[in-house]
């Protein structure tokens, strides 16, 4: 068995695991964090994308041994019990999800990309997006929702989408 | 996944102890994008992974004697985000780019991608139409050797299981080689190459080729030098024709094959087109920077 202490969210979190457990697995089965989600488990779907360290990566790619000693963000570190996070704002708000399982992906891939460029283009937004498939509602509205996102974390002020 | 044990590697020096003591029922672990998903799907796994993916001297990015050395266990988004890189090799830069998507970047290293050995990879043709050396290291010490002669076959290399792919080099003869480098998948993320190509080239009194390199990928069981058409390009007036004539010429030194992604005639098709392109690329990129050659 491996030991292994990962800040998840903002909070020291330790498990011991087999060696060739995921950090997916990790998050999901020993910390009870089920929202980046299991898809194909080969790193092409992107539904368990988490952000290691503030960089978006498949956590059914890496290992949790790997993820030691590392920050971990996954979508339950965004919202408090009062407020929605400003991107998960923007979704609801653009109705940008349909059945919601891609959702917790996307939305940490739409973080890791404004943390680094707060005005991204529209083909920046995609470019960020191409690791995480969405089968239902498709992709315009999740642009639309970063950009919007992206103006109310600037501070511009953003108009409720009709 | 079936059952391993993990050792982490403080550093290459470390690496190479570990793989002689558990070589050969060993596997080496860097970005894991590649190896994860074999480890899943495989009924024999390695009794022992070595995780190199906190070894830091194998992440340096720097200008030595030798030329620009890029550690094997730099990202492909460190690659991107390389001021160096991004001055000397934007198609290097562009390489990187193609790979997979931000996840995959961010976890899958240079030194994996080329390890992996699979034709199609994206980190290859530039490299290789760079001349790049590769620093390997083993219970023997170093050894160096051009990428190109690196590679066996699809998945297959030269490195022995108790060695490790250190460094690759771009030497310094070519530092800001003018380069191009061209993929065509059929999405733009998360799709491999039905063809990739890179061309190098330097020029002098503006127009005549010297040193072309034209190197491609996913069309033969490993990256391949399009030598003919090199040999036609050398010392000639670079004209749309000639650029034209040397992508017609390398469809005949690949092999493409048929497979569920592409036809091979389309894949010869790609070939004449893409090499045509890149080569124009790398020329208008020599014209709007001139180096001396």
């Amino acid at each position: 068995m491996a030991n292994v202490t990962v800040n998840v969210n903002g909070e020291t979190r330790t498990a011991s695991v087999p060696p060739e457990t995921t950090l997916l697995a990790l998050l999901r089965d020993s910390f009870n964090l089920t929202g980046a989600k299991l898809g194909c488990d080969v790193g092409d779907c992107g539904a368990c994308t988490v952000l290691v360290d503030g960089a978006a990566v498949n956590a059914c790619l890496m290992l949790a041994v790997q993820a030691d000693g590392r920050d971990v963000l996954t979508i339950e570190g965004l919202a408090t019990m009062d407020r929605l996070h400003p991107i998960q704002k923007a979704f609801e708000d653009h109705g940008a999800l349909q059945c919601g399982f891609c959702g917790p992906g996307v939305i940490l891939s739409a973080k890791a990309l404004l943390d680094e460029s707060p005005d991204p283009t529209s083909q920046q937004i995609r470019d960020a997006l191409a690791g995480n498939l969405c089968r239902c509602t498709g992709y315009t509205k999740m642009i639309a929702a970063i950009q919007f996102a992206a103006r109310a974390l600037r501070g511009e002020p953003v108009d409720k989408p009709a | 996944m079936r059952a391993f044990e993990v050792v982490a590697a403080r550093d290459s020096r470390h690496a190479v102890a570990l793989l002689a003591e558990h070589a050969p029922s060993v596997k080496v672990l860097a970005g894991g994008t590649d190896l994860l998903v074999e480890l899943k799907s495989s009924s024999h796994v390695p009794a022992v992974i070595i995780d190199i993916s906190r070894a830091r001297d194998l992440k340096t990015i720097a200008i030595t004697d030798e030329g620009l050395s890029i550690g094997a266990l730099v990202t492909h988004a460190e690659i991107m985000r390389s001021p160096i890189i991004g001055e000397m090799f934007p198609a290097l830069v562009d390489a990187a780019h193609t790979i997979g998507a931000v996840q995959t970047r961010n976890l899958g290293t240079l030194g994996g991608n080329l390890v992996t050995g699979v034709p199609s990879m994206d980190s290859g043709p530039t490299l290789i139409a760079l001349d790049a050396r590769i620093t390997i290291v083993g219970p023997a010490g170093r050894r160096q050797m051009p990428l190109a002669e690196f590679f066996l076959g699809p998945r297959k290399t030269v490195l022995k299981p108790d060695e490790l792919l250190a460094e690759v080099v771009i030497p310094k003869e070519n530092l800001g080689k003018p380069t191009q480098f061209l993929k065509f998948g059929l999405r733009r993320g998360q799709a491999l190459a039905l063809v990739n190509v890179a061309a190098s080239l330097w020029v002098e009194r503006g127009q005549v080729c010297v040193r072309p390199r034209i190197a491609l990928g996913a069309v033969a069981p490993t990256v391949i030098r399009a030598l003919k058409a090199e040999a036609y390009l050398e010392g000639r007036t670079i004209t749309p024709e000639a650029m034209a004539e040397a992508g017609r010429i390398s469809v005949g030194e690949a092999k493409p094959i048929t497979d569920f992604r592409a036809s091979a005639e389309y894949r010869r098709d790609l070939i004449a087109v893409l090499t045509k392109r890149a080569l124009e690329g790398a020329y208008a990129r020599a014209l709007a920077k001139p180096v001396e050659a």
